[in-house]
């Protein structure tokens, strides 16, 4: 059986506590101390997707929904996602972090990981020293309501366990020496990654706690529990072997809506559409990349859901391109059924190859005119000019803060960056 | 639910420069004359920097000890304009 890694922890994790309702107390004053949430959109059903931990210690959690909230908490007070409020705090931590170690990835909007195992030597505090001082940083160049957790350990997945203990404002280090006693605090669930289902499934391995799960051999865990590598992945993991120090590709950009009027009428329909294609198109090209695939989706009242998709022979990139391909999609739909949601992802990406001139001037002209119409964005905002259909459609589809994801502010670093280039020169 | 009230008024501002190693205290509004009215801040909640078009806005989220307000720099035209007051006397009723 292998040992657990003696190796001095080098992996520093940093959560930034309840990140978007902290933020927002951190703004309003008159809101600290008191359960507030963060909702994408504002409505009667609408799901808390922040809690601000006074909010929590009443019991309301992440996903619940506003009346539901309400009644454990009459004065729960829910307020919209401010992006660009989020955006900037996102900036900061990671410039924070950046001081620290080159090797710094953002593992979702609040959260992120710092790899001191080229960097070690140059430091001459301690990784303690270094997590407090991050915690003072964080209180003195954002706002001294804002708190993060600091979890220290041998490879990620401890270092997240242990910025997970304490909460809120917590710093605490798993090595070899505390490994053990942790797990022994632990319950299955406790562990980032084993959520009810494979709970279910070690429960019928005979695995009821982190130590039986740590205990278990290898060979076990591969055959007879996940039945693939991920049981050798979990083996390494859980003895603070490094499994999860992977980069992930983009594999597809896209957007969706919860429809403001839920719909059967195109003339409500479509101008939302358009502009979800328009603006996928938009993350497409920021992102440098053509695709080949086009994948489209509704939900209805009636609790149907529909979805189509298509390879298409010819890459593309515009948004002309874009919308024509969807719409053909999008109008197989059941056309008779109220609509509530609707997306479209665009998928089978490869690195673009717009700066190859083609040889068939109607492309050439395509693509000037798709530049044109991005730096008119650029300098005076998005959809300065744009489809008529969808002239009201941004203050009705406003951007959104997704889950779990870092896209949409590496998005917004990269064209703060640009512009400040812009400015400079 | 909502207690905001929203404003969009063009304000008269008195702001503060410092010397300082903090960035988040850099510069904030000191007081501001909204429709004759004299409120004094007592708190910076959060300054952001956000853009319209390639004209860059300052957000101040200010407190003056009773309410939140929310103001906007732009540093082209050099206008502040009020945005929105939070009154806090409906925050948590």
């Amino acid at each position: 059986m292998l040992g657990i890694n003696q190796e001095t922890p080098k992996i520093m994790h940093i959560d930034l506590n309840s990140a978007f309702a902290t933020t927002e107390q951190q703004a309003h004053p008159s809101l600290r101390g008191k359960p507030i949430g963060v909702t994408n959109r504002i409505s009667k059903y609408c799901c808390v997707i922040a809690a601000s931990y006074e909010a929590k210690q009443l019991g309301i959690k992440v996903g619940m929904r506003l009346d539901e909230a309400k009644s454990i908490a009459p004065n729960f007070i829910i307020l919209e996602t401010d992006p660009a409020k989020y955006h900037h705090i996102y900036k900061i931590l990671f410039s924070i972090m950046s001081d620290y170690s080159p090797n710094v990835v953002m593992k979702s909007i609040d959260e992120g990981v710092i790899d001191f195992h080229q960097t070690n030597s140059l430091h001459t505090q301690s990784l303690e020293s270094i997590g407090l001082e991050i915690k003072r940083r964080v209180t003195s160049e954002i706002g001294n309501w804002m708190t993060v957790n600091v979890g220290i350990g041998p490879n990620r997945f401890l270092a997240k366990t242990a910025a997970n203990l304490n909460k809120p404002d917590g710093l605490n280090v798993i090595d070899y020496h505390n490994l053990k006693t942790i797990y022994r605090s632990m319950k299955l669930t406790d562990i980032t990654g084993i959520a009810s289902h494979f709970e279910a499934r070690l429960n019928a391995a005979n695995i009821f706690s982190p130590i039986d799960f740590f205990n278990a051999t290898g060979d076990e865990l591969k055959r007879r529990v996940f039945r693939s590598v991920i049981g050798e992945d979990w083996y390494l993991r859980l003895r603070g072997y490094e499994v999860d120090n992977i980069a992930t590709k983009l594999g597809s950009v896209g957007r969706q809506f919860v429809l403001d009027i839920k719909a059967t009428d195109e003339r409500i329909i479509l101008p939302r559409f358009h502009y979800l294609c328009e603006t996928t198109g938009k993350k497409l090209r920021f992102n440098n990349m053509d695709a080949r695939g086009i994948l489209v989706w509704a939900n209805f009242r009636s609790g149907d859901n529909w979805y189509i998709r298509k390879m298409f022979k010819t890459y593309f990139y515009t948004d002309k391109d874009i919308y024509q391909r969807a719409l053909y999609l999008f109008n197989q739909r059941p056309k008779d059924l109220t609509m509530t949601a609707m997306g479209i992802t665009c998928y089978m990406l490869k690195p673009s190859l717009r700066n190859q001139i083609s040889l068939f001037d109607e492309i050439n002209k395509s693509d000037r005119l798709t530049t044109a119409l991005d730096d008119l964005s650029s300098r005076y905002g998005n959809f300065t000019v744009g489809p008529a259909d969808i002239i009201k459609s941004d203050k009705i589809v406003k951007q959104k803060i997704p889950f779990g994801s870092t896209r949409y502010f590496e998005l917004l670093l990269e064209s703060s960056k640009s512009s400040e280039t812009v400015n400079q020169v | 639910m909502d207690n905001t009230l929203l404003i969009n008024e063009r304000v008269e501002v008195v702001a503060v420069f410092k010397k300082t190693v903090d960035p988040g205290l850099l510069c904030f509004p000191a007081k501001m004359k909204y429709r004759n009215q004299l409120i004094e801040f007592s708190e910076l909640g959060l300054r952001h920097p956000t853009t319209k078009g390639r004209k860059m806005i300052h957000v101040f989220d200010m407190s003056d000890g009773a309410n939140d307000y929310r103001l906007e720099f732009d540093a082209e035209s050099l206008t502040w304009t009020l945005i929105a007051i939070m009154e806090a006397s409906y925050v948590g009723h």
